[in-house]
């Protein structure tokens, strides 16, 4: 009886720490909004130049409201959702690309020694450079749709490739042994041994790729180059050219949550990959 | 008496940077139809390499490997290999394990399935057919070995310390599990072990290897009847006859360490 006494008290332990988790979160984001309303409040009060840079938490929200359903300042007949979708599909041709070159190349890289030779001087020295560094290149030669897309492919590139490379390094000689014994040839103990095993790695790298990308979008979208939209140019516009601020904090807020809304796809497609592969 | 494995002047020699190691040298040997042979032997005397060699996953650097008549050069699924520790890939289920050979020769789904659930009721894993092998205990999972490789109903079955890693009590349970299978099944098994207790209850003879590099010391039949029972005097006796052999070699192998090359 005393362990299934514990068990109960485990489970009820677990169902209050999770309403705990969620009050103690609540109650950090509350404190959070409330110091800013009074800090924005304050600036205001005492008629502050600098308070046209922090609207209050309301204005905030009210901007954040309108920027979907009208358009935004600044524009006859874009809203938010036009700024969002434009930054979604850079973000996804540059990780489709990066996708489709990082994965061969790891594998290569991963497989055989001469070309991880070959390759590894050149990661090394490109890898520390930050993406955002190839921004005021890759705006001036690719501009406003393909400029972008580059930096999130060079922000998502290595990542993927790492995580390939250290994933077939990771294959179990054991079970290319048993494969073969089983009567695996190369084709089969690459389709059924190494792309299983390799398969956890690359969703890691896709999940860190795909953060990356986003981030690198938001910056290189800040170059201004004729005719680009997206949330990273609108961060930018509202606040030097419309002097929007509160549209400002609320494309911020658009980009925090896309943020998390992609860490959080990528990490239900990690989880479901794993079960069908049946490791937890 | 036909042979089935013939093992005819094996050498094997490691280059490690610029030393050579001999680990097999020279190592005469036959395992006839349906027998049960062990190869027991010092640890580091190359016992495991032999069995390599004879699965074609290691290249022989002299002598020749005929398995019915024909001469091993590469891996093949008529020799079916059990590991020590399993090697079973963990995103497969038990039966998707067991199907893997089936899945290469390209044999149809239904077929697979039939003869799965055949394997699964020989070995004893009714019920945990759709687990993977983190849910198993360790005898579990070398049932999934087991049956792994003789769903390509290969003539041999290669052993390598197949229950090294499992717990006493599970180990005597899978020796009988295995002669049960075995007796169905008859096929021919070359056994790697180095548990003088295990060979003289398992095999119709042992191989005593001696230590690197590693021959064929000497080869000792036992002819008990089975099921054999480990306390009779009959067994003792053999028991200690091949515990005399390996002792020895033990001690050549504890001297050679010890003395400056």
């Amino acid at each position: 009886m005393p362990r299934g006494r514990a068990m109960m008290v485990r489970v009820r332990d677990s169902v209050t720490a999770n309403w705990m988790r969620l009050v103690l979160g609540l109650i950090s984001v509350v404190a959070f909004i409330a110091t800013w309303a009074v800090v924005s409040d304050y600036l205001a009060d005492t008629d502050s130049d600098k308070s046209e840079y922090l609207p209050g938490p309301g204005a905030v929200a009210e901007a954040f409201v309108k920027s979907f359903l009208e358009p935004v300042p600044g524009f006859d007949d874009i809203r938010m959702g036009d700024m969002v979708a434009s930054s979604l599909i850079r973000v996804f041709w540059g990780f489709l690309l990066a996708l489709a070159v990082a994965v061969p190349l790891g594998l290569a890289m991963g497989y055989y020694r001469a070309a991880e030779a070959m390759g590894r001087p050149l990661v090394e020295i490109f890898r520390p450079i930050p993406p955002l560094a190839w921004v005021p290149v890759f705006m001036m030669v690719f501009r406003s749709f393909w400029g972008p897309v580059s930096i999130v492919f060079v922000g998502a590139f290595f990542p993927i490739l790492l995580n390939v490379v250290f994933g077939v390094r990771s294959v179990d000689p054991r079970l290319i042994d048993a494969a073969r014994t089983l009567g695996a040839r190369r084709g089969a103990i690459f389709t059924k041994v190494v792309i299983p095993t390799i398969i956890p790695y690359l969703m890691t790298g896709i999940k860190v790729g795909l953060g990356v990308g986003w981030m690198c979008v938001v910056a290189a979208e800040m170059m201004p180059i004729q005719g680009g939209i997206g949330v990273g140019y609108y961060v930018w516009a509202s606040a030097f050219s419309y002097s929007m601020y509160d549209y400002t904090y609320a494309t911020m807020l658009v980009i925090g949550l896309l943020g998390v809304l992609t860490t959080g796809v990528a990490e239900v497609l990690e989880k479901r990959v794993s079960r069908w592969m049946g490791m937890r | 008496m036909t042979a089935c494995i013939e093992v005819r002047g094996l050498s094997k020699v490691f280059v490690k940077g610029k030393r050579e190691v001999v680990a097999l040298d020279s190592l005469d040997f036959e395992v006839a139809d349906a027998e049960f042979v062990c190869l027991l032997g010092p640890s580091g005397c190359g016992k495991t390499t032999v069995l390599r060699v004879v699965a074609g996953l290691e290249p022989a650097t002299k002598g020749d490997v005929m398995v019915h008549g024909k001469r091993v050069v590469s891996a093949g699924p008529e020799r079916g290999m059990v590991f020590q520790e399993f090697a079973l890939f963990p995103w497969r289920t038990v039966r998707k394990n067991i199907e893997f050979g089936l899945e290469i020769r390209g044999v149809p789904e239904a077929e697979r399935h039939a003869i799965s659930s055949k394997l699964v009721d020989l070995v004893g894993l009714e019920g945990f057919e759709d687990s993977h092998p983190d849910e198993l205990s360790g005898g579990m999972r070398q049932r999934v070995g087991i049956a792994r490789a003789l769903a390509n109903e290969p003539t041999v079955l290669l052993m390598d310390e197949p229950f090294g890693s499992l717990d006493a009590q599970t180990r005597n349970l899978m020796q009988k599990e295995l002669l049960r299978i075995w007796s169905a099944t008859r096929k021919t098994v070359l056994f790697v072990t180095h548990s003088v207790d295990e060979a003289v209850f398992l095999a119709d003879r042992i191989m005593v290897m001696t230590a690197r590099p590693g021959r064929i010391r000497e080869t000792i039949p036992v002819s008990l009847p089975r099921p054999r029972d480990r306390t009779s005097p009959e067994f003792i006796a053999v028991r200690g006859k091949v515990l005399a052999e390996l002792d020895e070699e033990f001690e050549k192998a504890r001297e050679k360490e010890l003395s400056p090359d």
